[in-house]
C-alpha cells in the first residue's frame, strides 16, 4: 500500500549528484522497478543550477559532504529559485544525529545506507513532506497577507473617521464605494488613502 | 561539583586563508597548552558545518559572521541557539571579474586595463549591464558562497552604491569556493565575491581581475567567528575559556609579518588548503593581486586577525551583531520583526570573551 496516493502514479524525477560511482549504482538499483527515475550527475559543480533548471527534478539526492550542498540550500534561501526537497547521504554513524537537525529544518532528509529498502520509503516521505511544507507555507503567506490587508483597511478607516469626522460605518462605506467605482480592491484603496492623507499632513 | 568539561574537541573549519587562527593554534600547540586535545575537521559546505555543529558532531566551528544570527532565526536550516564568543577574522574577501567582462568594461569606457580606477566602482558596470539588455543578452551573473554571508552583503553593498540592485539587475547565485574559478573560466558567472585564496587563484591563472576588496567596501567588520552552541558553552564553561585563550594567542601571533609567511606555508599543505604558496601568501602579507598584467595593490589590512587599532582585539562586540542584522534587513533576508526578535548581546557574547581573558590576566599575575 502506498500512503501517498496523490503522488503514487506519477514518475518522479531524481537528480542524483554523487562522485562515488559504486554508491550511485547501488542507489539506482535500489530504485529499480519503482516510480523513481534517476539521472546521475558526477561533479556537477558549475552546472548544477542549469541541470536543475532543465531537468526540473522532483527530488535531489546528494552527499552531505559535497560542496554543492550550499548551492542546493540556496534554492530555498534565495528568492529567485524554486525550493526542492533534498535527500542527503551521510556516514551511518552520523545519520541519526544529523537527521534530528535537518528534519526540523526545511525539507531535507538523511539516509545512511543506500542499499536498504529504507531508501524508497525515505524518498516517499521526503516528497510528501515537502508538498505538505509548501502547502503550509502558501497558507501562511495567504494568512499573513490577509492580516496585513485588514490592518491597512482598519488604519485608513480610523484616519477617515479622525480627519473627516466620519462614523465607522460611513468611513467603511466610503472606502467600499471608492473600491467599487475604481474597480480596485479595498486594500488598494486603503493604502492610496493612507498615503494621500499622510502626504497632506506633512504639507500642512 | 561541576561535571568535567570536555577536553577532546572536534572543530570544523573550511579550507580558506582566514582559517589561519584555528590552524595556527593547533600547529603551534596553543590548544595543547590550554589542556585541549583538538582535531580540526575540514568541511566542504557551510550548511553541513552548521548542521553538524547544531547536533554536536562538531564541538565548535569557524563560521561566517552572520551564521550564528541566521541559526538563531532558523534561516535556511534548523533554528538553534548558536553563539559566538570570539571573532576569528576581519576583512579577507574580494570581488573578482572575469576576463571577458573586464575586456567589455575597458572597451565600453575606452580605457586601457592599466587606467581602470581601483578599487573599481560598480558604477562602471552599469554601462555593460545596459548594453547587454539592449542586445538581448543574458543578465550579468555573480556568485557568492552562501546566502547569509558577508560576501553576499558586500556584493549587494558594492552594487547598491552604484544604484544597481542585486537580484534583479544583476543575478546572484551560490557556488562553493572551490567551483568559483572554474565558473569564471566557463562563463557560468561574470564575477564573484569570495575569500582567499580564490581571488588570487583566478588572477594567477589569468582568468580575472580583482576589482575591489571587502576592506574597500566595509573595512574592519568581522568576517569569520568561532561558533558554538549555547548549551555546549553552558556544559563546558572552562573549555570555552580555554578555546578563547588559545585562539587569542594564535591571533596575536599572526600580528607579526614574518609569522604571516610561516602561516601561509602551513596553510598550503594538503591537510589544510591544499593550495600553492603563491596564492595563499599574498593576502596574508597585505598584497592584493589585481590582474596578471598589473601590479598588486597594497592592502595591509586585507586579512586581519585582530580588530583595527593599536590594541587590536577579538571581542565579539554586540555592535557587530547589530551591523550584520542591519545588512540582513537591507538585503531582504529578514523582516524588521525578526530583527527585533534577536538580542545581539545574547549572540555576540562579549561577556564570555572578557571573562576568559580576565582569567588569563589573573594567571599571569
Amino acid at each position: 500500500m502506498n500512503s501517498h496516493p496523490n503522488v503514487a502514479d506519477k514518475v518522479l524525477e531524481i537528480l542524483l549528484i554523487d562522485d562515488d560511482l559504486d554508491r550511485a549504482a547501488a542507489f539506482s538499483s535500489a530504485l529499480d522497478h519503482s516510480r523513481y527515475h534517476v539521472s546521475h550527475l558526477v561533479s556537477s559543480r558549475t552546472s548544477l543550477l542549469r541541470e536543475v533548471d532543465q531537468l526540473k527534478p522532483d527530488i535531489i539526492v546528494i552527499d552531505i559532504e559535497s560542496p554543492d550542498r550550499d548551492i542546493l540550500e540556496s534554492l530555498s534561501t534565495l528568492s529567485s529559485f524554486n525550493p526542492k526537497p533534498v535527500v542527503m547521504f551521510c556516514e551511518q554513524d552520523d545519520s541519526q544525529l544529523i537527521n534530528q537537525s535537518v528534519q526540523s529544518g526545511v525539507s531535507a532528509y538523511v539516509v545512511g545506507d543506500v542499499q536498504s529498502a529504507r531508501v524508497r520509503s525515505i524518498l516517499d516521505a521526503a516528497v510528501a513532506r515537502f508538498q505538505q511544507y509548501q502547502t503550509l507555507k502558501q497558507e501562511l503567506n495567504e494568512t499573513k497577507h490577509k492580516l496585513e490587508s485588514r490592518r491597512v483597511i482598519e488604519k485608513a478607516k480610523a484616519l477617515l473617521m479622525n480627519k473627516k469626522n466620519m462614523s465607522e460605518a460611513k468611513a467603511f462605506n466610503t472606502m467600499r464605494k471608492m473600491a467599487m467605482d475604481s474597480g480596485q480592491k479595498m486594500e488598494q484603496v486603503a493604502s492610496t488613502l493612507l498615503s494621500i492623507l499622510n502626504t497632506l499632513d506633512e504639507k500642512e | 561539583m561541576q561535571p568535567a568539561n570536555k577536553t577532546q574537541l572536534q572543530l570544523g573549519f573550511v579550507p580558506l586563508t582566514d582559517s589561519a587562527p584555528l590552524v595556527m593554534a593547533k600547529e603551534l600547540g596553543f590548544f595543547q597548552a590550554e589542556g585541549l586535545d583538538v582535531a580540526l575537521r575540514k568541511q566542504n559546505s557551510w550548511a553541513t558545518l552548521r548542521d553538524k555543529l547544531q547536533v554536536g558532531i562538531l564541538d565548535g566551528a569557524q563560521m561566517l559572521a552572520p551564521m550564528p544570527l541566521a541559526s538563531q532565526l532558523g534561516l535556511g536550516g534548523n533554528r538553534a541557539p548558536i553563539i559566538t564568543p570570539f571573532v576569528l577574522s576581519f576583512n579577507g574577501n574580494a570581488i573578482t571579474l572575469s576576463e571577458s567582462l573586464c575586456r567589455e568594461l575597458c572597451e565600453l569606457h575606452g580605457l586601457p586595463l592599466n587606467k581602470l580606477p581601483l578599487p573599481l566602482p560598480a558604477s562602471l558596470l552599469k554601462a555593460v549591464i545596459d548594453k547587454r539588455i539592449q542586445e538581448g543578452r543574458p543578465a550579468m551573473k555573480f556568485a557568492t558562497v552562501f546566502a547569509y554571508s558577508c560576501h553576499y552583503y558586500q556584493l549587494r553593498q558594492w552594487f547598491s552604491d552604484a544604484d544597481i540592485e542585486l537580484g534583479t539587475e544583476v543575478e546572484v547565485q551560490v557556488l562553493p569556493p572551490t567551483s568559483m574559478v572554474a565558473a569564471l573560466h566557463e562563463g557560468v558567472v561574470d564575477g564573484y565575491c569570495v575569500g582567499g585564496p580564490w581571488n588570487a587563484k583566478a588572477v594567477r591563472a589569468g582568468l580575472g581581475l580583482t576589482a575591489t576588496s571587502s576592506c574597500d567596501i566595509w573595512p574592519d567588520q568581522p568576517e569569520k567567528v568561532l561558533g558554538i552552541t549555547q548549551s555546549w558553552m553552558q556544559a563546558n564553561p572552562d573549555t570555552t575559556g580555554a578555546l578563547i585563550r588559545a585562539l587569542k594567542r594564535a591571533c596575536n601571533w599572526l600580528e607579526e609579518l614574518p609569522n604571516r609567511f610561516e602561516a601561509a606555508r602551513i596553510l598550503c599543505s594538503a591537510t589544510y588548503l591544499n593550495a600553492d604558496l603563491d596564492v595563499v601568501a599574498p593576502t596574508l602579507l597585505g598584497s592584493c593581486l589585481v590582474h596578471q598584467g598589473l601590479n598588486p595593490r597594497t592592502i595591509s589590512a586585507y586579512n586581519r586577525f585582530r580588530s583595527a587599532g593599536q590594541e587590536g582585539n577579538n571581542n565579539p562586540d554586540s555592535y557587530y551583531g547589530r551591523f550584520l542584522l542591519n545588512q540582513m534587513v537591507e538585503a531582504g533576508h529578514i523582516q524588521l520583526s525578526q530583527y527585533k526578535q534577536i538580542d545581539s548581546e545574547q549572540v555576540f557574547r562579549a561577556d564570555v570573551y572578557a571573562q576568559a581573558l580576565r582569567r588569563e590576566q589573573t594567571a599571569v599575575l
